[in-house]
């Protein structure tokens, strides 16, 4: 206090908040903590959902970890890694997303006593890293690989995997169906590439989900069409489809252009020319030999009758990403000009269909030669369902494509963690030093899977894990938690709960690594917000007096 | 909300963090007490529509904002005027929308039944069964009901002569609904409607080629249904003749006026001939035009656009009657009924084009100078047009909305020509099948399914109640009766006709849309039985 009397140093802009030490760093792990409590309840196949009213107002459920953490909008610095991992983990593998989030914050909590007593953060983390090495290691051990060979065990192994992902979302009821339906799909697809963008999703609100459909082929909503449209034929066998970039309409040539007219004689020559620009056009489209013409720019009503007139379909402002998919499928490639169409800048597909779905009309092509592509129809009962239901197919769409890729499984329901705890545990007990301590922590840290599944289901999870603990001592690798049981073990192997092992090397590695990340940080140097921030001038007054207010109160301590 | 901070956290040095934007207007509700606040704002919803259930239910007067009255007894309609905030209440309304948009009858059926599910399992959550046991429960229950119903499902015999057992449906369809009074005209116009667009190899009904219009004044009685196209629109000139037989059309999308090119152009005339010259050409052009027209020999002109004066005088003059400023979706509607063609252009138009029908004539209401066109006796017999009187506007519109549910219980039938009985005999039925099932079920589940036959109580009780009966003990009563007889037609008689068995009363439903009733709300109470924790953004402020 006596220092006071010296002049002060201004090193920073006034109102910057530092914060430095074990106390940041203790209070990052807090903040983790928390963001993963709320994640909590939404794992295993008991987990629940969550409602996220945004500002707008609009409402989302859902049950997607990375969802829930990029709707809760999180600012605080040190939680924000666990959103970043939450998302990487989506972009890489589509699943999973909770268990990352989850393992990182616990993988923090069980050091934190460590840290409390003052171990370095540093050995922290090497004691980490370590264990995540043999982790790691001894999944690829363990894993167990499905011979591609034979077609049908493989598709029986891309059902379960499907099927597990699904297991905590809304489809659950619907597994048997929805598995077979995303196994399809991702089948469908060019197995090389398997590039899930070209798996269509529709969503019409409306019948029970037991009534959505899988598409061998592209359909998308029936455009806005002008008058005419119905006195078009509404299905094909065999068509020729063109796509076109092209605006076929009655209308001025250039906008800023202007015709001066001489004579009135020659008005007449003026008004014939510009229908012969369109009707050109349009006989050059008929004479290729379409019979389904879509576009991506309006196709007018002029158009539309001429069409009709000659047992012509055609839908203007086709969406581009349906077109492509279009032309994915039905072969030939998008046309910016009418003239010189030749006959392989057509497409073909075995059946053209518009037909009724739920209150809408949808233009349906199936039986496409090239087909590389297939289009999800989703039905349910309200809006934020169909969604929910779209976001669980994909994450199943993007398991299955992982396995597809490698076929390597692990069982699910907790059971490769147990292992791996049992495992880096073992080992821990075989080397000297502190890090013995942080592998511990690190192999604990791996139980909060089984744990979370469990007490989500109302299980007594302390029983269970002890049940389990005793049985990966016994050497019985794949015994997980089983929800629908009286034992509440079983072995998951056998009961077909399977994951890729890439879902669970990916998340444990990244898990380790934004652990690390946060106790590498021991100062946070924010800046003053700046006059106009981008949260928008309604800060909620509260909030800055009670970061200076703490601030003030953590400081004078050390 | 007993939580009004979200996320409220602080370090063991009483510092306070920030983890969310706006952390402080966040609202979250949490655990069973947010499953409970959801369950009552769904039951709050499922009241309010409860009591206009069934023949004898009753109807809402709803008025928006801007002043506009609407008298309904449609569950869906009736929702989503409500304009309801909340936002599990939110999910009802869309649920009696997509069963709507699906099915188009049975709205209120599906609310009252989420609303019956959620407050059954509410009692469940009491006695600590965890939210997604439940909702499995409810699945299981809901797969049983569903087998069931399509066991004592009949088959209606329908075809296009005998058509007496469609007009019962549509008839159990509009009973409930302000038309009741002219049932037996509505339900007949709702068939023959559906059955005169239907496609019976494709089993189904383009609803595009059925027109309903109304008009304010006569009475419901004198709702008729036109087999061709009512355009509101007269005749271009009021000396041209008022009907004309034998029509054959010419459809334009062109205006009756000198083609323009669409370019910006520009003519500059100089001299006096010049002038002439153009007015000259004008002239030319409009006895051109009504050359061709006549030319292909039609004797009557549907025009997209206007026409001015000149054109109309010279129409006039040549016999040709003329309607003009038809919109769109209407003249493709006429162009549809007669065969004709849409012609851009003139120099397009020939004989082949022209529509055909037997008679279009202006028909005129009343006192009132209004007048509207009838085609009728089209080349294809396959458009039809249900126009509506009424007293008022409200009746006029709550009659479109009830023909609207007629039309689909119709064409439901045509899709698929299995039924159940209504008055609740399906609901009961399913009810005594689920609780059986319940008994047989080994794991907590069976607790839920017991719920759900509870729950399925909630339609016929809800038709009694409505129906002035003692709800309980008249639901005990066709209860015991239908497992003493084994008969699963029995249900509640709304009418006070003396008779319990809907099979004689006729009182239908199609099997599609029953199942698409339990379908839905036991997918939706899933879906709300399954969230544990809301956070609420705060409201932006001005």
């Amino acid at each position: 206090m006596q220092r006071a009397m010296q002049p002060t140093v201004v090193l920073l802009k006034e109102g910057t908040d530092t914060s430095q030490g074990k106390p940041q760093l203790l209070s990052n792990i807090s903040a983790c903590l928390a963001i993963a409590e709320t994640l909590s309840s939404t794992l295993g196949p008991r987990g629940m959902d969550k409602l996220i009213v945004s500002e707008r107002g609009d409402a989302q459920i859902t049950n997607d970890g990375a969802t829930i953490l990029k709707l809760l909008d999180i600012v605080h610095p040190a939680a924000r890694s666990l959103v970043d991992i939450a998302r990487a983990q989506d972009a890489e593998v589509g699943d999973g997303t909770t268990s990352v989030v989850l393992l990182a914050a616990q993988m923090l909590k069980e050091v934190r006593g460590y840290i409390e007593e003052g171990v370095s953060p540093q050995i922290i983390m090497k004691g980490f890293r370590q264990a995540c090495q043999l982790a790691l290691d001894r999944i690829k051990a363990i894993q167990v690989t499905v011979d591609k060979k034979d077609p049908e065990s493989f598709r029986s192994l891309l059902l379960k995997c499907a099927s597990t992902s699904m297991s905590s979302k809304l489809i659950h009821s619907e597994k048997p169906f929805f598995s077979n339906m995303v196994v399809e799909a991702v089948q469908c697809l060019d197995q090389e590439d398997l590039d899930e963008s070209l798996i269509g999703v529709k969503k019409i609100p409306g019948g029970g989900m037991q009534d959505s459909l899988l598409i061998h082929g592209v359909a998308f909503k029936k455009t806005f069409t002008y008058a005419g449209a119905e006195q078009q034929p509404k299905s094909f066998r065999d068509p020729l489809v063109v796509c076109l970039n092209v605006e076929l309409e009655l209308k001025a040539e250039k906008d800023n252009a202007e015709v001066r007219v001489e004579a009135v004689s020659d008005y007449q020559a003026i008004v014939d020319a510009e229908w012969e620009i369109i009707y050109r056009k349009l006989e050059a489209i008929e004479k290729a030999g379409a019979r389904v013409v879509l576009s991506k720019l309006p196709i007018g009503d002029l158009a539309t009758q001429w069409f009709a007139d000659r047992d012509i379909f055609c839908a203007g402002r086709v969406p581009t990403a349906d077109l492509q998919r279009v032309v994915q499928a039905v072969g030939g490639s998008v046309q910016s000009t009418c003239s010189d169409i030749r006959r392989e800048h057509l497409g073909t597909c075995g059946r053209f269909e518009e037909r009724q779905i739920g209150g809408e009309r949808y233009n349906i092509f199936e039986e496409c030669p090239k087909a590389k592509t297939c289009t999800l129809i989703l039905r349910g009962g309200a809006e934020q369902f169909i969604e929910e239901v779209e976001r669980s197919l994909h994450d199943a769409i993007m398991v299955v494509k992982r396995a597809v890729k490698n076929g390597d499984v692990v069982a699910g329901g907790g059971a490769i963690e147990m292992d791996l705890s049992a495992h880096i545990r073992k080992h821990a007990l075989s080397i000297p030093g502190k890090l013995q301590l942080v592998m511990i922590a690190f192999a604990k840290a791996l139980e909060i899977i089984p744990r979370q599944i469990c007490d989500n289901a109302g299980l007594d999870s302390t029983d269970v894990l002890n049940k389990l603990r005793m049985k990966h001592a016994n050497g019985e690798k794949w015994y997980g938690v089983d929800v629908d049981g009286l034992e509440g073990v079983r072995d998951n192997m056998e009961a077909f709960v399977w994951e890729p092992s890439l879902v669970k090397v990916n998340a444990i590695s990244s898990a380790t690594e934004a652990a690390c990340l946060i106790l590498s940080i021991d100062e946070t140097v924010r800046g003053p917000q700046s006059e106009a921030p981008s949260t928008g001038p309604r800060a909620p007054p509260g909030t800055a007096q009670r970061a200076l207010r703490g601030r003030g109160r953590g400081m004078p301590r050390r | 909300m007993a939580e009004p901070q979200a996320m409220y956290a602080t370090d063991e040095y009483g510092r306070p963090f920030i983890i969310l934007r706006e952390q402080a207007k966040k609202t979250r509700t949490h655990g069973v007490q947010a499953i409970k606040s959801h369950i009552l704002a769904a039951r709050t919803v499922a009241n309010v529509i409860r009591t206009s259930l069934g023949p004898r239910g009753l109807d809402k007067i709803l008025i928006s904002p801007d002043g506009d009255i609407t008298v309904t007894n449609d569950g869906a309609t009736i929702l989503t005027q409500m304009e309801v905030e909340h936002q599990i209440a939110k999910l009802l309304v869309q649920l009696s929308r997509s069963q709507d948009d699906e099915i188009g009858d049975g709205t209120t059926g599906v609310v009252v039944l989420a609303g019956a599910l959620l407050e059954q399992s509410e009692a469940l959550l009491d006695r600590g069964i965890h939210p997604i046991r439940i909702a499995d429960g409810f699945d299981r229950a809901c797969v049983v009901a569903v087998e069931h119903l399509e066991k004592i499902s009949d088959k209606v015999e329908f075809t296009l002569s005998d058509t007496s057992n469609l007009v019962k449906t549509a008839k159990t369809s509009l009973g409930s609904k302000i038309v009741s009074k002219e049932h037996d005209k509505f339900a007949e116009i709702a068939v023959d409607a559906v059955l005169a667009v239907a496609d019976f190899e494709r089993k189904d009904v383009p609803f595009d080629m059925i027109k309903v219009d109304g008009k304010v004044g006569g009475s419901l009685a004198d709702t008729t249904l036109i087999k061709g196209v009512l355009v509101d629109k007269d005749f271009s000139h009021s000396q041209m003749p008022h009907s004309v037989r034998d029509a054959k059309i010419a459809i334009l999308t062109c205006p009756f006026e000198p083609p323009r090119p669409k370019t910006k152009h520009k003519l500059d005339i100089t001299s006096v001939e010049e002038y002439k010259l153009l007015r000259e050409y004008e002239h030319d052009k409009f006895h051109d035009m009504i050359k061709r027209v006549k030319d292909t020999g039609a004797n009557l002109v549907i025009c997209q656009w206007g026409f001015d004066d000149e054109a109309n005088h010279l129409l006039m003059q040549n016999d040709l009657p003329a309607v003009r400023w038809v919109g769109g979706p209407e003249i493709e509607l006429i162009a549809i009924a007669t065969q004709g063609r849409i012609v851009p252009r003139f120099e397009d138009l020939t004989a082949e084009k022209l529509g055909k029908a037997g008679i279009v004539r202006e028909v005129s209401f009343g006192t009132t100078r209004d007048k509207m066109l009838v085609i009728e006796e089209c080349a294809n017999a396959r458009t039809v047009t249900v126009f509506v009187r009424g007293s008022n506007k409200m009746i006029v519109d709550e009659a479109k909305r009830a023909l609207h549910d007629a039309l689909c219980a119709v064409r439901n039938l045509v899709v698929d020509n299995r039924v159940v009985y209504g008055g609740g005999a399906a609901d009961i039925s399913c009810a005594l099948a689920v609780a059986k099932a319940a008994d047989e079920t080994p794991s907590i589940e069976q607790y839920a399914m017991r719920a759900f036959a509870s729950a399925l109580d909630a339609v016929p009780l809800a038709l009694a109640e409505n129906s002035g009966l003692p709800p309980i003990e008249t639901l005990a009563e066709v209860k015991s009766r239908q497992v003493k007889e084994g008969n699963s037609v029995l249900g509640i008689d709304c009418m006070g006709r003396g008779d319990n068995d809907m099979k004689k009363q006729f009182v239908y439903d199609p099997l599609i849309s029953k199942r698409q009733q339990y379908l839905l709300a036991t997918q939706l109470v899933r879906a709300v039985l399954k969230i544990d924790d809301v956070i609420v953004a705060g409201q932006a402020e001005e």
